[in-house]
């Protein structure tokens, strides 16, 4: 299979998907585990072969010479597996969780079409194929978060086209003045003619590519569409969408940061400690989105939203951790992105599978799940220990990676942001845990049993990753270091548990050690004292009060309230908000334009157009 | 090899926890004797903890016996990253950021636990004990990435040998600001008052460990108890020179903590906002202006 057949095959099997769908209604979700189960047995084969499998193909329009290229490289590699992974993994997620969605047909089409367009993302050499990609992941995305049961779900994707249009009118005018420049689009290319011409010019160049980037990565102040998009789009595909569609933008920043040596081109310009105050302000953007999807995720009632905001916060040290372009810098963010992937998957996968028991979003209307659905509460326990970055799981590595290069430059700004979102991240995941999965189980719940095992297969296996590259970061590391090797960046030394930073190195070996024999003399003493006796969850301390309802009886709402109080006035401040009085001015003044000129009569369009005409022929004369 | 580690693994535990409970027993002195009363004898918490483990207990499922042990294991676990005087299990070299990490795991067990009993009075607790952490938290690790800023090392060890060569090498006198700081952070962080409203027996019958009885709040006794030896002990590496005579160093962390009592002992309690507040401003400041001398 070459790189062109496994982003063609998906969309075109895409329609073969939907018809069979249509008759059989499993048929769609199998198809998509088969195929991505086949194209990611490839892209495991074609690990090594960087550059070697590039593709190209010629195309002249109106005298214009495309190169449309594809090709192998780490990162690409990176991403796609990533991407091929969790549409795996979803996919047998959906098998069972799907049954009685109505829009499964479309779900799986559309799946499937996005799964190719992404590679092509990924897989793209060239400018102009990754903008015909880009668009094609935009729009089958777009259909899918409108596929969404709930109400909000339309204007959420609408809101969701119109910044990523926005976007990409901003990246083709940018492309084609590159490509009138110098007549083609290629990476390298396109670098070098980035640092030769005038640094204002380039960055002029860069922040117009940069923007759709950044709108997909969800960074502050273009981050609006992302609770909405997440917690109105169907419970399938909000891991999706939070796990890797999230990071394409990264990918994209990446492109910029490092492909383009961004650093070069404004080498000359001021710096702040040492680092242009261009990526200064990137970072700085990075760190604001995290303080605001932290104090946002603390405030949501609805389970959904909450993670949706928590998305937001982990990409805001992604975008930290890239913008400050260190080698550890660059590996932290990278680590991050891989790991946020799988801790992320796996929170919206677990809530996604008590949606599909409970059939509500609102955490006060559930709760006491833990001894109904123990393998969901197991996922969704490691899930948010990854998440709240505490050892001996694979998020806390990251974190470490990132304060280490966040301390070796003393950016003491960017490291209060980062420590807050990590420490109201316990705040956050644990809302969840103890509304949803602890407390008292409620009546109507009372007959609730575990997910189907196909929904969770795929929780085993993101457990046993989180584990994994918890105790042995080294996996990363090596595909880490051969990325940085090919964006001619330096690499951080490390062996298979440890990681070297600026100020010490990391051995998870021991902490592994540590922590076993910590639980071990806790579990001594425990074993080995009087047996306890079992009592039920309404037995409890009541200051002598009679209860008999556990649903009064469950705290939930409002967990935080104290905490929420300080920021009410922060939070009724909506940049949503903001941005509605914005669209709805431009209104005004488009009925203002309307009345003088819109008139209905005949004649006056009749003008309008002998004037355009009149126009026209001066234009062209004058050229 | 392995005996010899598993033999040491014990052995500061065993220490640990014993050397806790005397200072929770002094501190019961301590606090008496500020009130005009007698107090109980020192040796009060040794009894109270045997006395524990020999009661019946009740249980409300396994995420509340498991939530135990992970508090409990989780604190042993920092206890081996903190030396305790020359005595240190590990030193690798990036353990600072580490243990307040570690911290962490036993917070959440502790969290779990009690979450689990199905008590509101306890969640209560847990949702005022999680605001009030990222309050004392920030105005902390700010001094902490100062210190590992300006020691050029994240290992605690490597932080105490930086300040080797008497007291005008202690980050007491190096840090003055920073010190003051990261003492009011370690009010908040061993729950002492003003910052004891998660606990507070008055309102929500003290919250957390509102359903544990038997060898359950023995266990939680247990983990307070080491937990103390490690917040102090890491003040005292981090701030006092730490010491390689053991006795010294237990002076050290005896006055840090009798310190921490005398203050708490004499202070009424912040609502939960007020302390995230409070911590936010003053302390989160003065943090900020010594870490800006410190980088800049």
């Amino acid at each position: 299979m070459s790189l062109s057949q496994m982003i063609i095959i998906p969309i075109i099997l895409s329609i073969f998907t939907y018809l069979i769908t249509k008759k059989i209604k499993s048929a769609g979700p199998i198809i998509n585990i088969i195929l991505s189960g086949y194209i990611l047995y490839t892209i495991v084969n074609i690990y090594g072969k960087w550059d070697i499998l590039s593709q190209s193909l010629n195309i002249n329009i109106m005298g214009n010479n495309f190169n449309f290229i594809l090709n192998n490289s780490p990162l690409a590699w990176l991403l796609g597996i990533m991407t091929v992974g969790s549409v795996f993994l979803i996919s047998i997620f959906s098998v069972s969780s799907q049954k009685n969605v109505k829009y499964t047909a479309s779900f799986s089409f559309l799946f499937s079409i996005l799964m190719g367009s992404i590679l092509g993302v990924v897989f793209a050499g060239d400018l102009m194929t990754l903008f015909i990609f880009w668009e094609l992941m935009t729009w089958s995305s777009f259909f899918l978060i409108s596929s969404g049961k709930k109400e909000g779900a339309k204007k959420a994707s609408y809101r969701y086209l119109i910044l990523s249009t926005i976007g990409a009118y901003l990246m083709v005018t940018s492309i084609f003045i590159i490509f009138n420049q110098i007549n083609t689009l290629e990476f390298t290319e396109v670098a070098n003619y980035l640092q030769s011409i005038p640094t204002l010019n380039s960055i002029i160049l860069i922040v117009m590519m940069g923007i759709p980037f950044l709108i997909k990565a969800g960074v502050f102040p273009l981050h609006i569409w992302v609770n909405g998009a997440h917690s109105n789009a169907p419970k399938e595909f909000s891991p999706f969408l939070s796990g890797l569609m999230l990071k394409i933008g990264t990918y994209g920043l990446m492109l910029l940061l490092y492909l383009v040596p961004l650093y070069n081109i404004l080498d000359s310009s001021i710096k702040f400690r040492g680092l242009p105050v261009f990526n200064y302000i990137l970072a700085l953007f990075g760190g604001i989105t995290i303080i605001t999807g932290t104090i946002l995720a603390i405030r949501q009632e609805d389970v959904k939203k909450l993670i949706a905001f928590s998305s937001i916060s982990q990409m805001g040290y992604i975008v930290m951790a890239l913008a400050i372009t260190t080698p550890l810098g660059f590996a932290g963010g990278l680590l991050h992105l891989m790991n946020h992937m799988i801790f992320k998957t796996t929170i919206f996968l677990t809530m996604a599978a008590v949606i599909y028991r409970t059939n509500t979003t609102k955490m006060s209307e559930m709760g006491g799940l833990i001894f109904r659905m123990p393998v969901t509460f197991a996922a969704y326990l490691t899930a948010i220990i990854a998440l709240a970055g505490i050892p001996p799981t694979n998020g806390f590595i990251s974190k470490w990676v990132i304060y280490q290069a966040l301390i070796q430059k003393g950016y003491i700004f960017l490291s209060v942001a980062a420590f807050f979102g990590s420490i109201g991240s316990f705040m956050y995941v644990f809302k969840p845990l103890s509304t949803v999965f602890l407390g008292q189980l409620k009546p109507i719940h009372r007959d609730i049993k575990e997910v189907p095992i196909l929904m969770q297969i795929p929780m085993y296996i993101l457990m046993a990753l989180m584990v994994l590259f918890g105790v042995l970061p080294g996996i990363q590391m090596n595909i880490i270091n051969q990325i940085a090797q090919y964006l001619n960046i330096e690499t951080v030394q490390s062996t298979l548990y440890t990681i070297t930073g600026a100020y010490g190195a990391w051995n998870s070996l021991i902490i592994f050690n540590v922590f076993v024999g910590g639980f071990l003399i806790a579990l001594i003493i425990f074993v080995f004292a009087k047996k306890s006796k079992l009592v039920g969850l309404m037995d409890t301390y009541t200051s002598g009060e009679y209860m008999d309802d556990p649903e009064a009886y469950h705290y939930a709402y409002k967990y935080y309230r104290p905490f929420d109080r300080i920021f009410d006035s922060f939070a009724a401040k909506s940049l949503t908000r903001a941005y509605d009085t914005f669209a709805q001015n431009i209104t005004k003044l488009g009925n203002l334009f309307n009345k003088g000129i819109v008139t209905g009569n005949g004649q006056t369009y009749a003008f309008y157009m002998i004037l355009l005409i009149v126009i026209l022929a001066f234009a062209g004369w004058m050229i | 090899m392995i005996l010899i580690t598993i033999l040491e693994f014990l052995l500061i535990a065993i220490f640990a926890m014993a050397l806790g409970l005397l200072f929770m027993g002094i501190a019961r002195k301590v606090v008496a004797r500020t009130q005009k009363r007698i107090g109980p004898p020192f040796y009060q918490p040794y009894l109270d903890v045997l006395k524990l483990f020999g009661k019946d207990a009740i249980t409300h499922g396994f995420i509340f016996d498991f939530g135990a042990i992970m508090a409990f294991g989780g604190m042993i676990a920092t206890l081996f990253f903190v030396p305790i005087g020359g005595i240190y299990l590990y030193s690798m070299s990036g353990t600072l950021l580490l243990v307040i990490y570690l911290m962490a795991i036993a917070y959440l067990g502790m969290a779990m636990a009690t979450v689990g009993s199905g008590n509101p009075l306890a969640s209560v607790g847990i949702s005022r004990a999680l605001t009030q952490m990222l309050g004392y938290e920030m105005p902390f690790i700010v001094v902490l990435l100062t210190l590992i800023y300006s020691s050029g090392t994240s290992s605690i060890v490597g932080i105490m040998q930086a300040q080797q060569g008497g007291l005008m090498n202690w980050n007491l006198v190096n840090v003055p600001l920073g010190t003051v700081v990261a003492f009011i952070a370690l009010l908040g962080l061993m729950g002492k008052k003003p910052f004891d409203a998660p606990i507070a027996p008055s309102e929500i019958a003290s919250g957390p460990v509102v359903e544990h009885g038997g060898k359950y709040l023995g266990l939680i006794m247990l983990q307070h108890s080491v937990s103390i030896v490690v917040k102090t002990a890491l003040f005292v590496n981090l701030f006092f020179g730490g010491a390689s005579n053991i006795l010294f160093f237990l002076l050290k962390m005896l006055i840090v903590w009798l310190l921490a009592t005398l203050i708490g002992s004499v202070f009424p309690r912040f609502k939960v906002e007020e302390g995230v507040l409070f911590y936010w401003k003053w302390p989160l400041i003065g943090a900020l202006i010594q870490a800006v001398i410190i980088i800049f």
